[in-house]
């Protein structure tokens, strides 16, 4: 079929366009990060002044806290906390759409929250006012959807580009964490918009590298082995920040929701008590990270602010400050490398490097743990040491710290925030060799028990209906499952008059309709009979239900696909293993007991889920 | 575009008009923001410069309270607000070497001098670094790059202060000929100024050159021939050089306030009133000073024995008896030959070392009679 030349023309333009377009969002998000940057120093300076007292390091948190608490719960509700999931949200389920109140109400309460002192990074937050702005100018420009989809990385990476003085990593982190695709065909476009930002950041604040560091040198061989010992510290270190973030957050997230407007303040008191006595763990904390780059601080102090700084962060972050916890997880890797580098240099038998190297590559751990983008850690040390002998101790104390922190949570900590507030995004990893989706298998008439419903009522409903399981709550709101046995024991044990909700299990799980009928079927298996089809944006959001009556007539056509595109041992006779699974399922023979919840969240995913 | 216009290629057309004009708009609004936001972060910029003037200061007024560890504070605080300022650097590395932090100090330095090798003030900090942790060879580099490092044309003094800093270094090191060295080159430029001449005169005299002291102090007293320091030291280096009548000439015009010369001023006169091998005397006026010299070592001989006479640590008793044999023969000589000198001054060593091993220590005369000696003979041995 041949293209008319008009359309070529014009699809040759819209490529045009969409390039410059690039080239203005990078150069946007890179004077959105400066002035973000700026604004937060102005702030802060204006706030606590040269040396400030301690009254006024316990009171301002708290004070601004109140503020930003307001406009955090009525003004600007999805701002809280990074900017980086809420940009991975928008990029995947969104249709890269970001509200324009969404850049500017990160850049307010950003400024406030960091400018007061909370112990949060300011590149989350300009990546997403980058990402936001770029989602605005697709959009007002009336780009085509996938087009305004693909600027919000775009923006990211350069945001991030200016923010972080490194536009490689920029490119990187925008493919890497925001696409979820190294190989991503938004490269070009990331580079353009990169390079844009940084020559717009140099060109305003001069070229002065972030840290001024001392010369790297591997000095002796064995020091490999110190720097994978510092990886496993990395590691264990990401794994509590991570742990213990999410853990703070769900305590948070208990709390009675009319207090979602002074959580805010609870974590800024907790943090002036907290500056009081350590006052270096105060916002972004830079220039600490330079301190403990040139070997300035002493072990008491490097390992004191390593902890404190990671309490201090999970505090301003899990009451629901607008921050991002990408400096802090360097700041945390700058103090646990420098008190490892000295401890190294007095009881190592060999020569070894100054604690300064052991601080650098302790920050590429502690990233590489906790934000999972290990090429972006590994690149965004060597753009900052803009040496070679540190790649190979910064990949292994990387791929150490990677893999013990991926080992024990094995949700990356942005995929996990976005899970507790119900939202579930798809990893490029996905296996997709079937080609029918939950989406187009799953029934659309779900029948509901209601929560506050009597044992007696649901099981009497049960009865005469005969399904394996059912879900609890509306289509709106799901709250969770029970199973036809658990209400049987129930209301033959007497228990009739107790409520279903105080019986059903509250970690559904689910899949979403974009999932892979192999996802489907394994999740079937674990879910009690009645596998929950959910919205990727809001988990609670019921679209359909996946039993196994709905796959049986499939079984034989799914095992004739299977065999097609793998060489898994199927056949096409009735008793082939998708048929019997979908069987077993059927007629209850599939004990769900004892099925792998993840804690935590409202609704629980399988680690295959992203 | 939308996938609606998509079929119809003016609609796309005109869509593209809109928007290359909305990209101007853009690129209008981004340009404006560019200015805007340069303006910001200069100001910014000047606040946080006045803020590391204002860390800077804090951190002298602590290092002159004393306070060596908040001012390195205060120090690391001005240098990451204002990296330009190498005045910050350097201050923080003079901290940090007070406060016993000499490799931090080193590498901030070594940082610096990276930069700008030529840098006086921080091959300066470098040369004091290496010299408190004893490496003078890396300070005589250091001080050596700092000294032929560009100066400003009225500088002179400060790096002539730098010279004698290197030198008083090399002094305290034993190493007195490159001390020397540094010395010449000092003087060889040093102002008409007495200050400057006796400062390099005292420097010469640590190094033990004693002749070129002398110079340096003679150059001072040309012009300022009252002046008591020149005139002092212009006596000691004399003294120094066994030149006791230039000693006496300088040491006489001093004031008698100065008691603290008045030691070598009566030596001096004892000298060269005692020294039987003085010229021009006649041979009467010999033989008195040798008689009269030899008396009174003799005596002192008699005194000591006596004393020591019955102890475990007697005075030899074939010295007395030598003693008394000489005096018997220079009695009976009315003129001495220049033998006979000698030979009493030989014995006059012998007595000295005897008397003062076992008796009481040194008289002005004793030690005159002990200079006259070593001068004519007893110094040989």
């Amino acid at each position: 079929v041949s293209v008319p030349q008009s359309v070529q023309k014009n699809l040759w333009r819209e490529h045009q366009v969409f390039l410059a377009l690039s080239i203005v969002v990078g150069v946007a998000a890179g004077l959105a990060a400066v002035l973000f940057s700026v604004a937060i120093e102005f702030t802060s300076h204006r706030l606590f002044g040269l040396s400030p007292s301690a009254l006024r390091l316990v009171a301002i948190p708290p004070l601004v806290s109140i503020a930003t608490g307001v406009l955090l719960a009525k003004v600007f509700p999805d701002v809280r906390g990074s900017g980086v999931p809420q940009t991975e949200a928008a990029y995947h389920l969104a249709g890269g759409i970001i509200p324009a109140h969404v850049p500017l109400g990160k850049f307010i309460t950003g400024v406030l929250c960091i400018g007061s002192g909370h112990s949060l990074g300011r590149e989350g937050p300009s990546v997403q006012i980058g990402a936001g702005l770029a989602s605005v100018a697709g959009r007002w420009l009336e780009l085509s959807p996938e087009r305004v989809r693909d600027l919000v990385p775009v923006g990211a990476a350069g945001a991030l580009a200016a923010a972080f003085n490194t536009p490689v990593a920029a490119v990187l982190f925008a493919l890497e964490e925001v696409i979820g695709d190294l190989n991503a065909a938004l490269l070009g476009s990331a580079v353009v918009a990169s390079v844009a930002a940084v020559v717009v950041e140099r060109s305003i604040l001069g070229n002065e590298p972030l840290f001024h560091l001392p010369p790297y040198q591997l000095v002796h061989p064995a020091e490999l082995i110190a720097y994978a010992g510092l990886g496993i510290v990395g590691g264990v270190l990401s794994l509590a920040f991570c742990k213990g973030l999410l853990a703070t957050r769900a305590l948070f997230r208990r709390l009675p929701a009319r207090t979602l407007m002074i959580q805010p303040a609870i974590g800024g008191l907790m943090i002036g008590i907290v500056l009081l006595y350590v006052p270096q763990v105060m916002g972004v904390g830079y220039e600490f990270v330079d301190r403990a780059l040139n070997g300035g601080l002493l072990l008491k102090t490097l390992a004191l602010l390593c902890f404190v700084k990671l309490a201090a962060t999970i505090v301003s972050y899990a009451s629901g400050n607008a921050g991002g916890i990408f400096a802090p997880s360097l700041y945390i890797g700058a103090m646990a490398g420098g008190a490892i580098g000295l401890l190294i240099h007095r009881i190592a038998p060999f020569p070894t490097a100054d604690s300064g190297a052991y601080a650098l590559v302790g920050m590429g751990a502690l990233f590489a743990g906790i934000v999972r983008a290990p090429m972006t850690s590994v690149f965004m040390i060597f753009e900052i040491t803009q040496d070679y002998q540190i790649l190979v101790p910064l990949m292994v104390a990387n791929l150490l710290s990677f893999v013990i922190s991926k080992r024990y949570q094995p949700v990356a900590i942005y995929h996990a925030l976005l899970q507790q507030d119900g939202v579930h995004l798809p990893t490029a990893t996905e296996p997709t060799q079937i080609g029918r989706t939950a989406g187009q298998l799953m029934r659309r008439d779900v029948r509901f028990l209601a929560a506050d419903l009597s044992v007696d009522d649901a099981w009497r409903l049960a009865k005469e209906d005969g399904a394996p399981a059912y879900l609890v709550g509306t289509a709106e709101n799901l709250e969770g499952t029970i199973t036809r046995r658990r209400l049987e024991a129930s209301w033959a044990g007497g228990n009739r008059e107790a409520r279903v909700a105080a019986l059903m299990d509250r970690d559904v799980v689910h899949a979403h309709p974009d999932h892979s009928l192999d996802v489907v079927l394994d999740r079937l298996v674990t879910s009690g009979g009645v596998l929950a089809v959910v919205s990727r944006a809001n988990a609670a959001k019921v679209e359909g239900v996946v039993t196994a009556d709905t796959l049986l007539p499939m079984g034989d056509h799914v095992s004739a696909q299977r065999r097609n595109v793998s060489d898994v041992g199927t056949s096409g006779s009735p008793h082939s293993p998708v048929r019997s699974t979908i069987e077993r399922v059927r007629d209850g023979k599939e004990d769900p007991t004892g099925v792998p919840h993840l804690g935590g969240g409202q609704l629980a995913e399988r680690s295959l889920d992203g | 575009m939308h996938d609606s216009s998509q079929s119809d290629p003016n609609l796309i057309s005109q869509l593209i008009r809109r928007q290359g004009l909305q990209l101007a708009v853009l690129i209008g609004i981004v340009i404006a923001a560019f200015f805007a936001t340069r303006a910001l972060a200069a100001n910014n910029r000047t606040m946080t410069l006045h803020d590391a003037a204002e860390w800077y200061r804090h951190g002298q007024d602590e290092l002159a309270a004393g306070h060596v560890a908040r001012a390195v504070d205060d120090f690391r605080r001005a240098t990451v607000r204002n990296r330009m300022q190498r005045q910050y650097t350097l201050a923080l590395a003079h901290a940090l070497a007070l406060n016993g932090d000499t490799e931090e100090a080193r590498n901030a330095l070594v940082a610096l001098r990276n930069a700008a090798p030529e840098d006086r003030d921080v091959n300066l900090e470098l040369a004091r670094l290496a010299a408190a942790t004893g490496d003078i060879t890396a300070a005589l580099r250091y001080y050596h790059n700092a000294l032929y490092a560009p100066w400003p044309f009225d500088a002179d003094e400060t790096r002539r202060r730098v010279r004698i800093e290197l030198i008083r270094l090399l002094i305290a090191a034993n190493a007195n000929d490159r001390a020397q060295s540094e010395l010449f080159i000092l003087s060889s430029d040093l102002p008409n100024d007495t200050a400057h001449h006796i400062e390099a005169a005292r420097l010469f005299t640590d190094t033990g050159d004693q002749a070129h002291a002398l110079e340096q102090y003679r150059r001072a007293l040309q012009l300022d021939a009252d002046n008591i320091d020149a005139l002092v030291g212009a006596g000691q280096a004399a003294f120094q050089l066994g030149d006791y009548r230039l000693t006496q000439s300088y040491l006489q015009k001093v004031p008698k306030e100065r008691t603290d010369i008045r030691p070598t001023g009566e030596l001096v006169d004892l000298l060269l009133g005692s020294d039987p091998w003085a010229p021009r005397i006649g041979s009467a006026e010999r033989r008195r000073r040798l008689v009269a010299d030899f008396h009174d070592v003799e005596q002192r001989l008699e005194v000591c024995a006596t004393a020591r006479a019955g102890t475990s640590s007697p005075v030899d008793p074939g010295l007395l008896a030598d003693a008394r044999t000489f005096d018997q023969q220079l009695q009976s000589r009315p003129v001495v030959e220049q033998e006979t000198i000698e030979s009493a001054f030989d014995l006059i060593d012998r007595i000295e070392r005897n008397v003062l091993r076992a008796c009481s220590p040194p008289t002005t005369l004793d030690k005159a009679l002990a200079i006259i000696a070593s001068q004519h003979g007893g110094a040989s041995k």
